[in-house]
C-alpha cells in the first residue's frame, strides 16, 4: 500500500472548508489507482456469529476481570487472539423476556433487535424492530457492492412449533431489514461463493447482461401498475418486490462500485479463490453426523474474502438455527444432538458434552478471528479493523435462561476498542448498550437503540 | 373501530370511541391475571400474555376465542373469580362479559370469508408452474433459499413468504437458466415459438429502400408475429387476460431487443428475453386477488380467473390448465355442479400428486426426510438415503391412494395396507415384495398400515440414538389429534442419550417424570401413546425386545381405553373421529386458503367437520365442501373497516 501518493484527507478537506457539516465521501477525493478503502483510514467491518442453544455456564466466563484474566476451559481456543477480544459479562436481552417467550425462538429472532417478537404461527410476523446489522447496512452500506450479507448453515426449519405457538421461521432469522422483513440467508457455500467470486475464476462464462436493465425496468413498472389494483396489505407486500428489484438494479448500475470491488481482488486473492473453489467442490455433507468443520470454515473463508475485497462490511452468520439438533457425535466424547444435550439436567456427563460443543463453536470463531488477523488491511490487519461478535441467545440451555448472555467481541473496531479484557457489567445491563456502543464506533447516527440506557463503559481505548 | 354489535350491546353504545381493551384490561388485571399469568397458568390458562408487548390484543382475543368464551361462561356462572378471592362488582362483571362477547361475536359470521394477503409462489409451486408454462424442470426447492412455514406448518402460507434481494437475484438467474434450457431444446422451443419470423431477401431489400425514403416501421412484421407467441404465454403465466398496457410493455421490450440485434436469430432471442421478463414479473411470481376500487362492507366473489387459480394451486400446485381457464372465461366456475365436476376431474389428474406430496409430507413433518437423516448414521447405517426415499414415497403414495382409492381419510390412522418396495419391505420384515418400485401391499397383520407405523414418522420422532416415547406421543397429539400439549417448563430436561439396551429403564424414568405434578398433566397424555409405539425402533424396524429386556407396549390412555401394542393403539386412535376431523379440517382449510384459521372461522370448520363425519371421511366430498365455502370463493375489501379484526 503506497502511502506516499498524494491525497486529501477527508478531515483536512473539511477543516479547509471551515465547515462542520458532514460531507459525503466524494469519489473525486480518491487519487487515481486507489479506491476509498485502500487509503489510510480503513472502514470498520462488523460481523455477528450466532451460536444456538446457550452454554455450559460454569465453564464460560473467564476468571479475573479487566486485562488480567484467564480464559475459561471453553474459551481456550481463543488463546492466540486473547489480546484481541472483549469478553462481556452480564449483558441481557430484555426483549427476550416477556410472557409467552417460551422456548428458543423468542430469544433468537430478536438477538439484534432487542425487542419482544410477536408470538405468531406466521401471520403478522414481527421481530419488534430493525436488527442492528441492518441498521448499520442502511446507514453505512452504500459504499459497497452488498450493503450486508447473511449466512447460515441449516435450512430454515419447516413447520411451526405447536407447543410454543411460534413459526419456526423465527429460529432462522436474526437479520431483519424491518420488523416485518427477515433477510434471506445463504446456507450453501457453493452459492455463496459463486454469488461473490465466480467471476474471478478462470474460464467463467459470463451471461450476456445486455438486456437485464430493460427486463428489470419492465417488471418494476409492471409492479407499480399492479400496486394500484391491490389492497393495503397486498401493497405492503409488494414493496418487498419493488425494493428487491431496486437492489438488483443498483448492483448492475453502479459500475464504480463494481470496479472498486474487482480492483480489490489481487492476484494473490485470486489464487486463494481458486483453491477455496476446489475445496467447496470436494466437500459434500453426506449425512447429519458428519464433521462439519470444513463446511463452517469454508463459509468463514468466504466471509473473510468478502471483507478483504470490500464486497460488504456487514455480515451475520448463524452457526446453527435456534434449537439446532445438529448431531455432534463426530466430537470425541459427545453422543447425540446439540439441543438434546443442552437440556443437561445438571448431569455431569451431559454438562461436559454440552461444554465440548460450546468449545467446538468457540474454536470455529477463533479460526475466523485468526484468519482475519492474518490478512493485512491498511496499516494493520483485518481483525484490527473489525468488530466480530459471538453470541448465543441463551445463557443456559437447560433452563432457557437469557440473563447474562455469552457475548464476545473480537477486533479493535479500527482502534476504537480496548481489547484483551474480560468485563463485568452491572447485572441486567441491556445488550442494546453494546449495540449502541458499536454504533458509536461505526460513527452511525443512533441516539438510542431499543432499550439501551447508555454506552458500555470500559470497552473503548 | 368496532361498530358492529352495538345494537346488541347497548352498554357499549354510550362510549363508542372507547377502546374495548382499555375497558377490560384493568378489570382483568385485578381479578384474573394474578392466577392466570404466564408464569403461573392456573388451569393451564394464561390470560395476560396477549396484553403484553406489541400484540394486537383484540385480534388475539379472537384467535383464542374458545378460551375467552370459556372466560365469559365462568364469570357468568359465578365460578370465577373463585370464592376465596375478591369478587368483581356487578358493573365490572357486566362490562367485561359484554366487551369480550362483542369482540368475539362481531368477528364471527359465515359471510366473512377472511382475507388472504397476496402470496408469492412457494418454491414447489414455482417449480410446477414453470414446468406447466415452459416445459422445463427447474429444481427450485433445492436451488432457492428456503422459506419458512406458517399457519399449520405449510410453505404456501402467505405470511411467511417473503421476497428479498437475494431471492430476487435467484429468480432472475432462474429465468435465465430456464429460458436458456428451453431455447436449447429444439422440440421444446418449437412448442413455445412454433415458427421463427424471418424476413425474405426482397423484404429486407425493400426495408433498405423504404428506410431511405420513408419512415415505415421495419419491425412491424416481427412484432405482429411475436404478439401471437408472447401474449398467450404471458396470459397463462399471469393466469388471466392481459391488459392492453401490459401487452404494449411486453411487445415494447420485444421490439427493443429485436431492433438492438442484428443476428439471424434475433427474433427468437428477443422472444426469449421477453419471456424472461414474464418469469420475473410480480404478476407471475405472486398470486393476488384484485381489490375493488370502491370500499364496500360486504364480501364479494373472487373473479373467475382468481377462483380458477385458487383451485389449481390448491389441488395441483400449478397454473390452471386450458379447461379451467376456459371455464373461467365462460363464467362457469360459479356454478356449483360444474365446480364439483371440476374438483372430481382435478383429483383424478396426475397433477393431484403435487397436492398429495406437498400436503401430507408437510402435515406430518417429513418434507425434509430424504435430505436430512434424523438418526445417527454410525448407529443406524441401514437408514440409507435410498431407504429414506422409499419411506418418503410410502407416505406420498399412501395419501394419494387415500384420496382416490380407499377414499377414507381415517385410513391415515389405521388400515390393512401400505406402500412398499423391496428394500422397505425387507426393513419392515414383510416378505414377497420385489423390485424398486413402490406399490400397494396388502398386509396380513396391523403392525403396519397408517402413518403412525411408517418409518419416516417413526424416525423423525426419534432421538439420534434411541426412541423417544415422549416425542412420539407428542407427535400423535399434535399432528393426528390436533391437540398439542403446552411447552414443558424450561428446566424439565430431556432424558440422557443412551444405548437401546437402556431403553428399558426409560419407562421407570418417565414414570418418575409423570409423578411430578408439573409434568403429570401432559405426560399422562403423551407417554402412553409413545409406549404403545415402542415396538418400532428408531429406524422404524419392528422389535420384540430391547436386546435382553422385554418391551412393554401396553398402557392406558387418559380417556380410559387400554391397549396392548401398536395394533390396538391404532385401532383406538381411529375411533377419535371428532379430534381427527377437526384437525384435518383446519389443516386443509389453511393449506387451501393460505391463511391462518381462527375463532372467526369456526362456522366454516364446523361445516367441514360435519361433512367428514357425515360422509365417512370421504376426501372428494370433503374437498368439494371446502372449495364451496365462502372462505374459498369470496373475499373482503381491504379498504373497508368492518373486517379488520377478522382479517388479523
Amino acid at each position: 500500500m503506497s502511502s506516499s501518493k498524494w491525497h486529501i484527507s477527508r478531515r483536512r478537506m473539511l477543516k479547509g472548508l471551515g465547515a462542520s457539516i458532514a460531507l459525503p465521501f466524494l469519489q473525486a477525493m480518491v487519487p487515481p489507482g486507489m479506491s476509498s478503502y485502500n487509503m489510510g483510514k480503513r472502514p470498520v467491518r462488523f460481523a455477528c456469529l450466532y451460536m444456538p442453544n446457550g452454554v455450559n455456564k460454569d465453564h464460560w466466563t473467564p476468571t479475573g476481570f479487566g486485562s488480567n484474566f484467564e480464559l475459561s476451559k471453553t474459551l481456550k481456543p481463543l488463546a492466540n487472539v486473547k489480546k484481541d477480544i472483549l469478553v462481556l459479562t452480564e449483558l441481557m436481552n430484555k426483549g427476550s423476556i416477556f410472557p409467552g417467550a417460551e422456548g428458543h425462538f423468542a430469544k433468537t429472532a430478536n438477538i439484534m433487535t432487542c425487542r419482544p417478537i410477536l408470538k405468531t404461527l406466521g401471520e403478522n410476523i414481527n421481530s419488534g424492530g430493525i436488527s442492528f446489522d441492518q441498521l448499520m447496512a442502511q446507514q453505512k452500506g452504500q459504499d459497497t457492492l452488498y450493503d450486508s450479507l447473511q449466512y447460515g448453515t441449516e435450512r430454515v426449519n419447516s413447520g411451526i412449533c405447536g407447543a410454543t405457538g411460534f413459526t419456526r421461521l423465527y429460529a432462522a432469522s436474526i437479520s431483519w431489514k424491518s420488523p416485518t422483513q427477515p433477510c434471506t440467508r445463504e446456507i450453501d457455500t457453493r452459492m455463496a461463493f459463486d454469488r461473490l467470486f465466480r467471476r474471478f475464476l478462470p474460464d467463467t462464462k459470463q451471461r450476456d447482461q445486455t438486456w437485464k436493465q430493460s427486463v428489470l425496468d419492465l417488471v418494476a413498472e409492471d409492479a407499480k401498475d399492479l400496486q394500484r389494483k391491490l389492497g393495503r396489505a397486498d401493497q405492503d407486500k409488494l414493496v418487498e418486490y419493488l425494493e428487491s428489484i431496486r437492489s438488483l438494479e443498483q448492483r448492475i448500475d453502479n459500475e464504480a462500485k463494481l470496479k472498486a470491488f474487482e480492483e480489490q481482488v489481487s492476484p494473490q486473492m485470486k489464487k486463494e479463490l481458486a483453491s477455496l473453489n476446489l475445496r467447496i467442490d470436494e466437500f459434500k455433507e453426506q449425512f447429519v453426523g458428519v464433521d462439519v468443520t470444513e463446511k463452517l470454515r469454508q463459509m468463514m473463508d468466504i466471509m473473510a474474502l468478502a471483507f478483504q475485497s470490500d464486497a460488504t462490511r456487514v455480515i451475520t452468520y448463524m452457526f446453527g438455527n435456534a434449537a439446532s439438533g445438529r448431531n455432534f457425535s463426530f466430537i470425541p466424547g459427545v453422543q447425540g444432538s446439540h439441543h438434546q444435550i443442552s437440556h443437561h439436567q445438571n448431569l455431569p456427563g451431559a454438562l461436559e458434552e454440552y461444554r465440548k460443543i460450546n468449545e467446538y463453536y468457540v474454536a470455529q470463531y477463533a479460526y475466523f478471528l485468526e484468519k482475519l488477523k492474518s490478512i493485512p488491511d491498511g496499516e494493520s490487519n483485518l481483525l484490527d479493523n473489525s468488530m466480530i461478535m459471538f453470541i448465543s441467545g441463551l445463557r443456559d440451555g437447560n433452563s432457557h435462561s437469557s440473563r447474562n448472555l455469552p457475548v464476545i467481541v473480537g477486533g479493535k473496531g479500527g482502534g476504537a476498542l480496548k481489547t484483551g479484557q474480560n468485563l463485568e457489567f452491572a447485572k441486567e445491563t441491556p445488550l442494546a448498550n453494546l449495540y449502541l456502543s458499536m454504533a458509536r464506533v461505526m460513527d452511525m447516527k443512533v441516539p438510542q437503540f431499543a432499550d439501551s440506557t447508555g454506552e458500555l463503559k470500559g470497552i473503548y481505548s | 373501530m368496532l361498530l358492529v354489535g352495538i345494537m346488541a350491546f347497548p352498554a357499549l353504545a354510550q362510549k363508542p370511541d372507547q377502546d374495548p381493551i382499555s375497558i377490560i384490561e384493568p378489570i382483568l388485571e385485578v381479578h384474573c391475571f394474578p392466577c392466570h399469568h404466564d408464569t403461573k397458568r392456573s388451569a393451564d390458562i394464561s390470560l395476560k400474555n396477549i396484553f403484553m408487548g406489541i400484540n394486537d390484543t383484540k385480534a388475539l382475543i379472537v384467535r383464542d376465542g374458545k378460551v375467552w368464551l370459556n372466560v365469559v361462561k365462568q364469570i357468568e356462572s359465578g365460578q370465577m373469580p373463585p370464592k376465596s378471592h375478591s369478587q368483581m362488582s356487578a358493573e365490572d362483571s357486566e362490562a367485561l362479559v359484554q366487551t369480550v362477547k362483542s369482540i368475539l361475536y362481531s368477528s364471527l359470521s359465515a359471510t366473512n370469508p377472511g382475507r388472504v394477503v397476496m402470496r408469492r409462489l412457494s418454491h414447489s409451486e414455482y417449480q410446477y408452474s414453470v414446468f406447466s408454462l415452459v416445459g422445463v424442470k427447474y429444481n427450485a426447492p433445492e436451488i432457492f433459499p428456503a422459506d419458512g412455514s406458517g399457519g399449520a406448518g405449510f410453505d404456501n402460507f402467505s405470511g411467511t413468504l417473503f421476497l428479498t434481494p437475494l431471492k430476487m437475484e435467484r429468480y432472475y438467474e432462474a429465468a435465465e437458466e430456464i429460458m436458456d434450457q428451453a431455447h436449447a431444446d429444439e422440440i421444446l422451443w418449437r412448442k413455445l415459438v412454433p415458427e421463427s419470423y424471418k424476413k425474405s431477401f426482397w423484404s429486407s431489400f425493400g426495408d433498405w429502400f423504404l428506410d431511405i425514403f420513408t419512415t415505415v416501421d421495419r419491425s412491424e412484421g416481427a412484432v405482429v408475429a411475436a404478439t401471437k407467441v408472447i401474449v398467450p404465454f404471458a396470459s397463462r403465466a399471469y393466469r388471466r387476460f392481459l391488459e392492453p398496457a401490459e401487452k404494449d410493455k411486453l411487445l415494447g421490450l420485444f421490439r427493443k431487443v429485436y431492433e438492438g440485434m442484428d443476428t439471424v436469430n434475433r427474433y427468437d432471442l428477443a422472444v426469449k428475453e421477453t419471456m424472461k421478463a414474464v418469469l420475473v414479473s410480480a404478476n407471475f411470481l405472486y398470486r393476488y386477488e384484485e381489490e375493488l376500487d370502491v370500499p364496500i362492507d360486504y364480501s364479494y366473489a373472487l373473479s373467475n380467473f382468481e377462483l380458477a387459480s385458487r383451485l389449481s394451486y390448491f389441488l395441483w400446485s400449478t397454473l390452471p390448465d386450458q379447461e379451467l381457464f376456459d371455464a373461467a372465461i365462460q363464467n362457469k366456475l360459479q356454478d356449483s355442479t360444474f365446480l364439483q365436476a371440476q374438483v372430481k376431474r382435478m383429483l383424478k389428474d396426475p397433477k393431484a400428486k403435487h397436492f398429495a406430496e406437498s400436503f401430507v409430507t408437510q402435515w406430518f413433518g417429513i418434507s425434509r426426510f430424504r435430505e436430512t437423516n434424523p438418526l445417527d448414521p454410525g448407529r443406524f447405517p441401514e437408514l440409507t438415503p435410498s431407504l429414506r426415499n422409499a419411506m418418503y414415497q410410502e407416505m406420498v403414495a399412501y395419501f394419494n391412494y387415500v384420496l382416490n382409492g380407499s377414499r377414507n381419510f381415517l385410513d391415515l390412522i389405521d388400515s390393512d395396507y401400505t406402500f412398499l418396495n423391496e428394500e422397505l419391505a425387507r426393513h419392515y420384515g414383510i416378505d414377497g415384495v420385489e423390485g424398486e418400485e413402490i406399490r400397494k401391499v396388502q398386509l396380513t397383520d396391523r403392525r403396519r398400515g397408517g402413518v403412525l407405523s411408517m418409518g419416516s414418522v417413526l424416525a423423525t420422532t426419534s432421538m439420534p440414538l434411541r426412541t423417544s416415547p415422549v416425542l412420539r406421543g407428542k407427535w400423535v397429539l399434535e399432528e393426528i389429534m390436533g391437540t398439542p400439549p403446552p411447552p414443558p417448563p424450561p428446566d424439565a430436561g430431556e432424558l440422557p442419550e443412551a444405548s437401546h439396551k437402556k431403553n428399558a429403564n426409560l419407562r421407570q424414568l418417565l414414570a418418575a417424570h409423570r409423578a411430578k405434578p408439573t409434568c403429570a398433566n401432559c405426560h399422562q397424555k403423551m407417554d402412553p401413546i409413545g409406549f404403545g409405539l415402542e415396538n418400532y425402533d428408531p429406524s422404524g424396524r419392528w422389535r420384540e425386545s430391547y436386546g435382553d429386556a422385554a418391551i412393554i407396549a401396553w398402557d392406558t390412555l387418559p380417556s380410559g381405553e387400554s391397549f396392548r401394542g401398536p395394533e390396538e393403539l391404532k385401532k383406538i386412535l381411529r375411533t377419535k373421529e371428532d379430534e381427527f376431523a377437526r384437525n384435518l379440517s383446519e389443516k386443509m382449510f389453511i393449506y387451501a386458503t393460505g391463511r391462518g384459521v381462527g375463532f372467526v372461522d369456526e362456522l366454516f370448520i364446523q361445516r367441514l367437520v360435519k361433512n367428514l363425519k357425515g360422509n365417512n371421511f370421504d376426501p372428494e366430498k370433503f374437498i368439494i365442501e371446502l372449495v364451496q365455502l365462502e372462505a374459498f370463493r369470496y373475499k373482503v375489501n381491504d379498504k373497508g373497516e368492518r373486517f379488520i379484526v377478522a382479517s388479523n
